[in-house]
């Protein structure tokens, strides 16, 4: 494979990426913490008045089908959570960064947003299998954020797809992740966690960025959630993904030392994943067409 | 002439010559194409998992998520379009069931699916006469009903004929 860019181009690239909203960045910070309040998310929320009004369409779109409109913050955050409020947030503030077409991984646009947001939900319902207490709305936040940094890779590697793909087949790197050090010297966990440190993220979203292909680097007080991404992921490239790269990384076994996870249960979160799924993105695709 | 687009779970069918029936991105998935060259109907059922008892409940509204209650439904579906009921002489092709590398048994769910899904079409006396299960990518199926023709692809790796 022949090196197509710099890891210093794609470093430079990271920080032309726009920072976060404040509300999104605040929202992050908060949830990232064991001791919040609901009042707390609610307060942000109140403060940003756009996000406002897209939390209300969100949770009174169809998809969601409540009898009565929901007309206060208050009720709309309690109902949705305060995992799906940091979404909404994130996608409100990055959306051109999770939505836009996938060149350098042949996939569609909002393929990426698409993937996290079924990572998140995957590793939402994986933390309660954790053999140890795991923050549940952590574990989503952490999915929705996971792989990032292919939104920066992608515009290095238009063109790559089938290289990688063939130099896999043919045992020449290991995995998705060596494809891509080969051709830009970078990869796309390194690339977010770049990505990542610029935006000030939370030190266990940083660390579900950085080591969710890689879990067993993950530092010891977050290998759990880690393993969760890491699982999370893996789950939802199997219940459908149009990027090139689907499929195309290792699971680590160790992840039974931190969850009890029989193929029963796998089943259930998947059948989650897929429910869950539906409905977040019909309720955001509803609140989209009415902006 | 349409795009009858299937998502996990659906199933569906048609005999309108210059449709085409359509699966998107199955990982662990399994599209069971049903043809019955009799009424030159072409039918797809998007199997999730293996079986419906983790979850009776979602039988009701998606019956095609589970392989033991997807092939019946399609079939129903199917008969009420002047087909066989029990699929006599029906032409059966496989594709999906993907697995990740280095999967343990938890994880092989693309593989329980496919056995699943023999093991019903088998008490209809039915095997496939075309598969592309397994390996590592996934696959996105469209099918001809003019001339039953199945392409498959996959991001990076082009599209093929099954």
């Amino acid at each position: 494979m022949t090196q197509r860019a710099s890891k210093e181009e794609i470093i430079a690239a990271i920080k032309e990426v726009p920072l976060l909203s404040p509300s999104a960045s605040q929202l992050l910070q908060l949830t990232a913490k064991a001791d919040h309040e609901l009042a707390e998310v609610i307060d942000i929320v109140k403060c940003d008045a756009a996000l406002t009004a897209q939390v209300l369409k969100i949770v009174n779109s169809v998809a969601f089908g409540l009898v009565h409109e929901v007309t206060t913050i208050d009720r709309a955050v309690g109902y949705l959570g305060e995992r799906v409020i940091a979404g909404i947030a994130l996608e409100d503030s990055t959306g051109a960064l999770f939505h836009k077409e996938l060149h350098g991984y042949d996939g569609p646009k909002s393929e990426l947003w698409n993937h996290d947001l079924r990572t998140a939900i995957a590793s939402r319902e994986i933390a309660t299998y954790a053999k140890q207490p795991l923050n549940k709305d952590v574990a989503f936040t952490a999915g929705i954020l996971h792989a990032v940094g292919k939104a920066v890779l992608s515009d290095f590697l238009t063109n790559s797809a089938q290289e990688v793909l063939s130099g896999i087949d043919a045992d020449e790197v290991i995995d998705y992740l060596a494809g891509e050090r080969e051709l830009l010297g970078i990869d796309h966990t390194e690339a977010g966690y770049e990505l990542a440190k610029n935006w000030e993220l939370p030190e266990p979203l940083i660390a579900a960025i950085r080591y969710h292909h890689t879990p067993a680097a993950a530092p010891d007080e977050y290998k759990s959630l880690v393993y969760a991404v890491h699982l999370g992921c893996i789950v939802a490239m199997m219940c459908g993904s149009q990027a090139s790269d689907s499929l195309q990384y290792h699971l680590d076994q160790n992840y039974a030392k931190y969850f009890d996870l029989s193929s029963e249960q796998l089943a259930m979160v998947m059948l989650e994943v897929n429910e869950a799924f539906d409905t977040l993105r019909n309720a955001m695709t509803d609140a989209e067409e009415t902006n | 002439m349409s795009n009858l687009i299937l998502g996990v779970g659906e199933f569906g069918a048609s005999k309108t010559p210059g449709d085409i029936v359509k699966t998107f991105a199955l990982g662990s998935c399994v599209a069971v194409i049903l043809m019955c060259p009799k009424t030159r109907t072409v039918g797809m059922v998007h199997v999730a998992l293996p079986e419906s008892k983790i979850n009776p409940e979602k039988v009701k509204t998606r019956p095609g998520y589970f392989a033991d209650t997807g092939i019946p439904a399609l079939l129903k579906k199917m008969s009420t379009m002047g087909c066989d009921p029990n699929g006599r002489g029906f032409i059966v092709k496989l594709a999906g069931g993907a697995k990740i590398m280095d999967p343990n048994n938890t994880f092989n769910i693309g593989k329980r699916n496919a056995l699943s899904i023999k093991k019903v079409l088998w008490k209809y006396g039915l095997g496939s006469v075309a598969e592309d299960l397994g390996a590592t990518y996934s696959r996105t199926v469209s099918v001809a009903v003019s001339t039953g023709e199945i392409t498959l692809s996959s991001p990076g790796r082009g599209d093929w004929k099954l």
